[in-house]
């Protein structure tokens, strides 16, 4: 019984503190993404060719976000009824705009005009260690072009 | 929207910023509503899964032998001997439980050994291989050997009924299916609480059957005693108890309510036209006296 009561509280924190930081996070990301839209920010391999050759400088940002208990509990239902774990979709979808942004400003602080061959990688912090909350990082890294 | 023209390896690209709308990577689903329909769900499986193991459970348990039931408890038999100054006592609740397993037709290798627990609580209760407690606190509250007859008899029909057995086989069938849920998911807080929803499934006997054991208990006493005064008495003395102790003690715990319990009680002896008034026999002077000290 002190379990279940425990639970509930952890459940009830992790929603209410989940949902408040979720959608403050959201709305600095929809933000920021609009005003970082013009720098342009592609996958491919290669820098478009340039006359005069540009500056190059290896950008990255790198975000670590906690899993709230209350998420994590549904993802732990879910895993054993499979289906998508939406709860960690949301969660994970805010850490990569994240690690974007953080490497986009880095970029703009340099005088950046483009960033080509972004990455992305994603590592959790606490593997395999169980009965502890989870964290995830994103890091987002590629090369940016500054001209002279 | 601002448009770029980008040369990769000698391929003209065009680059544009167009706004990205919300919720491609993610699924728009109210989490509330995810966790209801998720835990729900999980619940009616586990609720369903421990009823299908307990009916399994039951039906192999009433297939296990009385001798094996009584090699099991072998082994703690010793610390179930109670006092000697209480050996007068149990002499005599054995008697009368004999008496009724008598008239119950108990099979010859069930033997029914009496239990007297000095202890306030107002309880009795079956356990494994023919063993049955009576506590000092409800002995205290009876005001007859009618009374105590129909607890006995109850008592017994439930071994009759080999429900304590049955109980077990629950128990170990729940649990080691608890424990298989909470080692799979890992051991989280999930883990432990979809494990104690397994348990609360498991009450000491059920409402059926202890319904059954009132019945069985109401005909052993008519044919003990040709009436049935002591039920009545019996069920007076629960309905005069304070409410919290209604609840609390095991022998109420899982019991019916009592209104229905008597009910049903009055309805059987109408049906077979047994007389609840009638001259009841009092406890001997052996019972009252170690009571009254």
């Amino acid at each position: 019984m002190n379990d279940l009561i425990t639970l509930l509280i952890l459940l009830a924190l992790g929603y209410v503190f989940g949902q408040i930081a979720e959608k403050r996070h959201y709305k600095s990301i929809i933000k920021r993404e609009r005003i970082l839209r013009k720098l342009p920010v592609i996958a491919a391999k290669f820098p478009p060719a340039y006359r005069i050759p540009p500056n190059s400088f290896l950008v990255m940002g790198s975000v670590v976000i906690s899993v709230d208990y209350f998420k994590r509990f549904i993802a732990s239902l879910r895993n054993i009824i499979g289906g998508r774990v939406t709860s960690y979709e949301l969660l994970i979808d805010r850490a990569r705009r994240e690690a974007i942004l953080r490497m986009k400003e880095q970029a703009q602080q340099l005088g950046g005009t483009m960033v080509f061959n972004v990455k992305l990688e994603t590592a959790s912090i606490s593997k395999g260690r169980k009965q502890t909350i989870g964290s995830v990082e994103v890091l987002a890294y590629g090369t940016a072009l500054v001209k002279h | 929207m601002e448009r770029h023209w980008l040369n990769i390896e000698n391929t003209p690209l065009e680059y544009s910023n167009p706004e990205i709308p919300e919720g491609i990577n993610t699924t728009p689903v109210h989490p509330l509503k995810e966790f209801i329909v998720l835990a729900g769900g999980v619940l009616l499986l586990i609720a369903v899964a421990a009823i299908i193991l307990i009916l399994l459970a039951e039906f192999i348990a009433l297939r296990i032998p009385f001798e094996v039931e009584q090699e099991l408890v072998r082994p703690y038999e010793e610390r179930l001997q109670s006092d000697k100054q209480y050996r007068n006592i149990e002499d005599y609740l054995n008697q009368l439980a004999g008496k009724l397993a008598r008239v119950q037709d108990l099979p010859e290798n069930m033997r029914i050994q009496v239990h007297y627990a000095d202890n306030a609580s107002v309880n009795a209760m079956a356990t494994l291989a023919g063993h049955i407690f009576i506590f000092r606190g409800l002995l205290e509250k009876l005001p007859n050997e009618n009374a105590l007859a129909m607890v006995l008899a109850h008592e017994v029909a439930h071994i009759k009924l080999r429900h304590p057995i049955m109980g077990l086989g629950k128990g170990v069938v729940i649990g080691l299916a608890a424990s298989t849920v909470a080692g799979l998911s890992g051991r989280t807080m999930a883990g432990n609480v979809l494990g104690e929803a397994g348990l609360l499934t498991i009450l000491n006997f059920t409402r059926e059957q202890e319904h059954d054991a009132d019945m069985a208990a109401l005909e052993a006493l008519y044919k003990h005693y040709g009436h049935i005064a002591g039920a009545k008495d019996l069920f007076i003395v629960f309905q005069r108890l304070p409410e919290s102790k209604q609840t609390g003690p095991e022998f109420l715990m899982s019991h019916p309510q009592l209104e229905e319990r008597m009910a049903h009680i009055n309805a059987l002896a109408k049906e077979r036209g047994w007389s609840s008034n009638a001259t009841t026999t009092p406890l001997p002077a052996l019972i009252t006296n170690i009571l009254d000290n």
